[in-house]
């Protein structure tokens, strides 16, 4: 059987965190022969970390950040922006990455781990979309990978022990953020956690010792408890002055613009209306709100699959398609919904930089009242 | 297009030379530069590009190092440079519209162009030739597909 390295931390800072993980793949690569590694870790609440390319700016309210102590970081791995803290679990693997295999393989065989963790604790959580794992089609982890020049891997995930929704709200810069007081709800419909389905209140560190155990059966492996070598602290301290403690690193601008736009479509249950966040031609984030009590099935599914889509109308539609098949649950083709995503994609494109959306009642106007940045479908 | 092959269901370009492990393509440009973007297998095998992030021109890169990064569905990861020698040019547009690199991976959708430090002695290194290419190109693809990397 396979042995693997298992370090555990708490309370870890932002940049310190993130520079260990990078360190701990100096010893992994081609022609490297170190034990894969597993690090379970929680940071100091709290800590705001966006995806490599975002631009923080957009992403984060930085003056929240600041007013909250919050500290703000840039994560080597994709993705959205998230809040970390005691309430969640931080997963770092480190090890080789095989040449035979697609990162989306890579992601869902290391998140086999973490779905027999939560298994241990109850929870029947599964891969979803391009990178998230979810329960009843909330998500409860999100997963990342980062492979190095040399051949070294990095899977990052964070696993939602807990999560102080109005927090996440006040210092993420997320659509559902706009919603005013329908905020939480609109999050809580969309994501979920270990202490909600368990019905028991849980940290990070509450759940450490089932996600080890998870991944020493899903991988079929022994973990080795070990502790942080003195060239792996060395090389991390200089990480964190030399990258992700900077401002360069942290605050860089990637060369897409940020942008953000709506549009309506109108069916027989009501107007629905779909926000769309892109960068460049990808939509990083979109959000269907309307009056119903419960979001159907299918929406839900398109919105996942939105995620990290290309802007286009043919692969809008295709997406549609497969994501709620002829039946959108709101009584209008999914061509329609298609239709309305891209209306407010390309209208969002044509912004580039986008005007800021006007804050509170902006993504519930008055009857008539057309907000910026605003097409019907 | 004559110069143009469908292999394995994927369009290749004969026009050009390949490193098949990187998945990129890499054509004579003008003066001593050679231009280099990926091709459609590497595209597929990545999923949807949303970042492409390339060296500073006047950068020096060795064969095989990073000249750029790319995030894709959430991966992030090195481009490989197929060849030694200094950046010359990038495309700022991909880098601002990474989907014309899907919707135009041989012309548009250009990554950087390089020039070679040693093109002769490391052009052994890349596939071309019609015959050769064609058939090293469906034996990767059909490896991949044993592999399960891509669908049947």
């Amino acid at each position: 059987m396979t042995v693997w390295r298992y370090l555990a931390a708490r309370n870890v800072g932002g940049a310190e965190g993130l520079a260990f993980d990078e360190a701990l793949m100096a010893g992994h690569g081609r022609g490297q022969q170190a034990a894969p590694v597993l690090r379970l870790y929680t940071y100091a609440s709290h800590v705001a970390l966006c995806g490599r390319y975002q631009h923080i700016e957009a992403e984060l309210n930085i003056d929240a950040c600041r007013r909250t102590g919050t500290e703000i970081g840039r994560r080597p791995t994709g993705g959205g922006a998230i809040v970390m803290g005691v309430g969640q679990l931080g997963v770092a693997v480190v090890t080789n990455a095989p040449t035979t295999m697609r990162p989306k393989d890579l992601l869902e065989q290391f998140s086999l781990g973490i779905v027999c963790g939560l298994a241990k604790l109850g929870i029947d959580a599964r891969f979803s979309g391009k990178n998230d794992l979810k329960v009843d089609g909330r998500k409860i982890a999100g997963l990342g990978l980062y492979l190095d020049g040399t051949g070294a891997l990095l899977f990052h995930s964070s696993i939602l022990a807990d999560l102080d929704i109005p927090f996440m709200l006040e210092v993420l810069d997320v659509p559902a953020a706009k919603l005013g007081a329908a905020g939480p709800a609109a999050v809580a419909e969309r994501i979920t956690t270990v202490s909600r389905e368990t019905r028991e209140p849980c940290t990070g560190d509450t759940i450490r010792d089932a996600v080890a155990l998870g991944f020493c059966e899903a991988l079929a492996i022994e973990l080795a408890e070990s502790t942080p070598t003195d060239t792996e602290v060395r090389d991390a301290a200089d990480l964190v002055t030399g990258k992700y403690a900077t401002d360069e690193w942290r605050f860089q601008r990637s060369p897409q613009a940020d942008a953000n736009s709506s549009s309506m479509v109108k069916t027989p249950g009501g107007l629905v209306r779909v926000y769309v966040a892109l960068q460049g031609d990808t939509i990083k984030s979109a959000m269907f709100t309307g009056d119903f009590n419960e979001m159907p099935a299918p929406l839900a599914e398109y919105e996942s699959a939105l995620k990290w889509a290309r802007a286009d109308p043919d692969a809008l539609t295709a997406l549609a398609r497969r994501s709620c098949g002829h039946d959108t649950g709101l009584g209008v083709p999914p061509e329609q919904l298609a239709d309305a995503v891209w209306q407010a994609a390309a209208q969002a494109m044509e912004h580039g930089v986008a005007a800021p959306l006007i804050e509170g009642s902006c993504y519930f106007p008055e009857s008539g009242e057309v907000v910026p940045g605003e097409v019907s479908a | 297009m004559s110069d143009e092959h469908n292999v394995r269901g994927f369009k290749v370009r004969l026009d050009r030379a390949y490193h098949l492990d990187f998945h990129l393509w890499v054509q004579s440009s003008e003066g001593d530069s050679v231009r280099i973007g990926m091709d459609p297998l590497g595209l597929e095998t990545s999923g949807t590009l949303s970042q492409l992030e390339f060296a500073a021109v006047g950068t020096i890169v060795a064969r095989g190092e990073p000249f750029g990064t790319l995030e894709a569905e959430k991966f992030v990861g090195p481009i490989r440079s197929p060849l030694s020698g200094m950046i010359v040019a990038s495309n700022a547009e991909a880098m601002a519209s990474p989907g014309i690199c899907e919707r135009d991976p041989y012309g548009e959708g250009w990554f950087v162009e390089l020039t070679p430090f040693d093109f002769d002695g490391e052009r052994d290194q890349l596939t071309e030739g019609t015959v050769t290419l064609v058939a090293a190109f469906a034996a990767k693809v059909d490896d991949y597909r044993r592999q399960g990397v891509l669908a049947e």
